[in-house]
């Protein structure tokens, strides 16, 4: 197929589009989300989930069927193992902390890859075996929670900044990837996973590929471990479980392939955070008694659901092979975008005038060429337009910015990566947003904040 | 000469052709039945039961002994001739070549126990120097033994291992072969058994349902709730059965399919119906997702330690695990639907040729999982007394965990529920072994994980990559 080139993410439709629709509702239904604090600990919140589903990711693109279900108690395993040397004084400083931590997860996964490579056992049942082992032992460790993090991780948990040490490994983590990415050793896995024969014969040293993606899982679980130990300040055996139930549905929600060869950091990090919105979005409905049932009925549906749209990869790919998931991200981040401004400045035009005032020229600059049909009801602001006038000028716009996009996405779709005005327009965008979130917190500050449709998260 | 790959269709199935191997049968039988004998005096119980149970013993291991014999033959005639070429370098160095590994772990193993035994004074007793002599043997056995038998490694792996485990727990724990004790260990071996019979089915067909636990958790408190509404017991009880036969249904149908996924989407789907469940008994009442309600009598009589079958104190679960076992092993071999569900495990694709419905039996799996855990949730109901959700959750992993120790392949197409039994009791006798000594529920937990590895590498190994291509 000679359009194929492009078409090879279509997988990603799918999570990008549940994205937005969920980035929409919990914007609108909760929109504390969309300030500083909000995101701060949505950030802090969902990076262990994000890690977890990383480590799951790397192994599952190394094909044999690798789901580790063993992710979540190894990452309790380390958490407890944390809390416990913390308690003991043996490791309290932070390159302690790291070592032992990212050390444990490589160890684990080595030895997993050991196993598969020289027992040649099938992979579920050394996870299956890892998993009843790990949570055994955990309980040992530690029999119920408690304990307390090391001193110098208390202010990471806070949330009160999105610029935490938490986010700061998020992206650590996920530009080591994508540098990763760029090697042979990164095609050598893929081949490996998609077909390991074809990969034998054609001289890829797979047992050594195979290792590599283990360590590189184990990396990826010590990070998230610590960011859990972060976010809960203390240690706890029983949650191993339930991550590694709610890892696997992130990662079969962001598109990636459990029979191996398909996936990367982008899905993994997008079903991550399509799950967490799940949570957040069910949150703030009000079912009383019964809101832990929902969610977990939610969940399976969820799962579900997103499974039998992988079916509809091969149909997507098939006849939307012309729209690029990036491009269409980048729309559809816009469009929420502008839910997010609208719904968080709304307040401040509403109630405290003199406030938003310095946020309103930002906010009509630069979003109003993109932003227009979202956006123009509260941002735009031509006083001496006739309302024809006005009309128009907002037609002419809207079908300028139609046209460009759509050229830009269809021209996208053939580029296997960004080119280089996404990259500024996306870094546009994200500046914007933390311009106008900044502006809100302070607007709030100000005056005492009005927003009582939303339950906190 | 003609291979006897299924013995037991042969009409001299129980009878080996060599004289030597029966006498040899006969004399091993009698010495053990003259040492049960012995002992069963020593322990001072009545001497109708001694009697009794020394003949019901022998007769069942002189019949096991035979049995193994043939199979042993069978594949003996069958690798003759090439063992008869390959031996032709004698000598102490292919000794060492073919059974290395044998030799190596055998070796640690000695230095291991000599190390402890010499270190502790406290283990210096009986029961553990018979404890080692048995996992040596267990280890020769496995090694060497197993090879040559036709079929059915791991099941004679996992007798041997079931009656060390015995041996041992006899031993080092008083009252393990007490009535209450074998009594609670069937009990529990039938709840599992019973929820492993869909499993194994799944497995059968290269599938995995991990929707067991909370259908069991599910159909625990549905059925309370029926009952606590006023519907009659046995109504809400085939209405449960029916509910999740078609949960097992929808399963089998979503993830026809999906079937490299069938894992990620029955665990889906068990979350959905555990959570709708809850949702629905919640509804109206004040204690969010656990239910209260009289168990009804004849339900707990089914399921508690205490109860009767036609006067005999044994629970009419265990019974009813016996007789489910019998019809799932039966039809697994004699019927076509059985067959048909090992050639569809085997290879789809001249199953499909020879005109077998992959989705029937796929779907059909999936139902009768739904349907024996939905079973099994109904019963443990009667066993506590009081609906939980949360009953079924170390039913997660167990039943996966049984499956593989008794050796049906998760692949599809080996195995069968014979083995599954032989997992399931293996379990069970070693998590009662485990409590005995008095470890803690996660150390057991903790040791379970590391058996399944090993038990699984002596017969589930896959082929190099070499021989693949």
């Amino acid at each position: 197929m000679s359009q194929s080139r492009g078409s090879q993410n279509t997988y990603l439709l799918v999570p990008i589009l549940l994205i937005a629709l969920l980035l929409g509702t919990a914007v609108i239904r909760g929109p504390n989300l969309v300030s500083m604090a909000g995101f701060g600990s949505a950030i802090i919140v969902a990076a262990p989930l994000i890690f977890a589903t990383f480590s799951l990711m790397s192994l599952a693109v190394a094909g044999r069927g690798t789901v580790d279900l063993a992710v979540g108690p190894l990452l309790a395993f380390i958490n407890v193992s944390l809390v416990r040397l913390n308690g003991l004084e043996v490791v309290t400083g932070p390159f302690g902390v790291f070592f032992v931590a990212i050390g444990i997860g490589v160890l684990y996964q080595l030895l997993f890859a050991l196993i598969i490579i020289f027992v040649r056992v099938q992979p579920i049942i050394v996870a299956l075996s890892g998993f009843l082992a790990l949570t055994g032992i955990n309980l040992v460790i530690l029999p119920r929670p408690g304990g307390s993090a090391p001193e110098w991780m208390l202010s990471w948990g806070v949330g009160t900044t999105i610029f935490s040490p938490v986010l700061l490994l998020l992206l650590l983590a996920i530009g080591g990837w994508l540098l990763f990415t760029v090697t042979s050793f990164y095609s050598n896995l893929r081949l490996m996973g998609y077909d390991e024969r074809a990969a034998y014969t054609s001289g890829v040293r797979i047992n050594l590929v195979r290792v590599g993606a283990h360590i590189i899982a184990g990396i990826f679980v010590g990070l998230g471990a610590i960011c859990y130990t972060a976010l809960i300040a203390s240690g706890d055996p029983t949650q191993g479980t339930t991550m590694t139930l709610t890892a696997v549905t992130a990662l079969v929600l962001g598109g990636v392939s459990l029979s191996g060869g398909r996936g990367g950091v982008t899905g993994a990090l997008l079903g991550a955070v399509n799950l967490f919105l799940i949570g957040y979005v069910l949150a703030t409905f009000n079912f009383g008694a019964t809101q832990a049932f929902v969610t977990q009925l939610f969940y399976g549906l969820i799962l579900v659901l997103s499974l039998l749209l992988t079916l509809l990869v091969p149909v997507i790919g098939r006849y939307l092979y012309f729209i690029s998931p990036f491009a269409a991200f980048i729309v559809l981040g816009a469009i929420v975008v502008g839910i997010m401004l609208q719904v968080s400045t709304y307040d401040a035009y509403v109630l405290a005038d003199a406030a938003a005032g310095a946020a309103k020229p930002a906010a009509t600059g630069a979003a109003g060429y993109f932003l227009l049909p979202i956006a123009d009801g509260g941002v735009l602001g031509f006083v001496d337009l006739s309302p024809i006038q006005r009309m128009a000028m907002i037609g002419v716009a809207a079908l300028a910015v139609l046209v460009f996009t759509a050229r830009m996405i269809v021209a996208e779709a053939a580029a296997v990566r960004f080119g280089a005005f996404m990259y500024v327009f996306i870094g546009g965008l994200i500046l914007l947003l933390f311009f106008v979130v900044g502006e809100q917190t302070h607007a709030d500050s100000v005056s005492p904040p009005q927003q009582s449709s939303g339950v906190s998260p | 000469m003609s291979q006897t790959y299924l013995p037991a269709r042969s009409s001299s199935a129980f009878i080996p052709r060599s004289r030597a191997l029966v006498w040899l049968n006969l004399a091993l039988t009698f010495i053990v039945g003259a040492i049960g004998f012995g002992l069963g005096f020593w322990q001072g119980i009545s001497a109708q039961q001694v009697i009794l149970y020394t003949v019901v013993l022998v007769a069942i291991l002189f019949g096991l002994l035979n049995y193994i014999a043939v199979i042993f033959e069978g594949r003996l005639d069958a690798t003759a001739t090439p063992e008869a070429t390959n031996e032709t370098a004698e000598g102490p160095r292919s000794l060492w070549a073919n059974n290395r590994i044998v030799i190596v772990v055998m070796v640690t193993m000695l230095i291991v126990y000599l190390l402890i035994t010499a270190t502790v004074p406290t283990f210096r007793t009986l029961g553990n120097l018979i404890a080692f002599l048995l996992l040596e043997a267990i280890l020769v056995f496995a090694f060497k033994v197993s090879n040559r038998f036709s079929h059915g490694r791991s099941a004679f792996i996992g007798l041997i291992v079931l009656l060390a485990l015995i041996v041992i727990s006899s031993f080092t724990i008083s009252g393990f072969l007490s009535a209450a004790n074998i009594r609670a260990i069937l009990l529990f071996a039938a709840f599992l058994g019973i929820a492993c019979i869909g499993q194994t089915l799944v497995a059968l067909l290269g599938g995995l349902d991990l929707s067991i636990p909370f259908v069991i958790g599910a159909s625990n408190i549905g059925l309370l709730f029926l009952v606590s509404l006023g519907v009659p017991p046995w109504l809400a009880f085939c209405f449960v059965l029916i509910i999740g036969g078609g949960i097992g249904f929808l399963n089998g149908v979503l993830s026809y399919r999906l079937q490299g996924q069938a894992l990620i989407l029955t665990l889906g789907m068990g979350f959905a119906v555990a959570g709708l469940v809850q949702i629905l008994t919640s509804i109206g009442s004040s204690f969010s997702g656990n239910v209260f309600a009289p168990v009804p009598k004849w339900l707990q009589n089914l399921a508690a330690m205490n109860g009767k079958t036609f006067g005999l104190s044994v629970p009419p679960t265990i019974i009813l695990w016996i007789v489910l076992a019998i019809i799932v092993i039966v039809g697994l071999r004699y019927t076509a639907y059985g067959r048909h569900i090992y050639a569809l495990g085997g290879n789809r694709r001249s199953a499909k040729l020879i005109g077998i419905s992959e989705f029937k039996y796929w779907t059909l799996a999936y139902t009768i999982s739904g349907i024996s855990a939905a079973l099994t949730g109904s019963l443990l109901l009667g066993w506590s007394g009081g609906g939980f959700i949360g009953v079924g959750d170390q039913y997660l992993f167990t039943t996966l965990a049984a499956v593989v120790i008794g050796g049906t392949s998760l692949m599809g197409g080996l195995g069968g529920y014979g083995y599954t039994v032989i997992g399931v009791l293996v379990l069970q006798v070693l998590s009662s072994f485990l409590i005995g000594i008095g470890l803690k529920y996660e150390w057991q937990q903790f040791i379970f994980g590391l058996l399944i590895l090993p038990m699984v590498a002596l017969y589930g190994r896959a082929p190099h990559i070499r021989a693949q291509v």
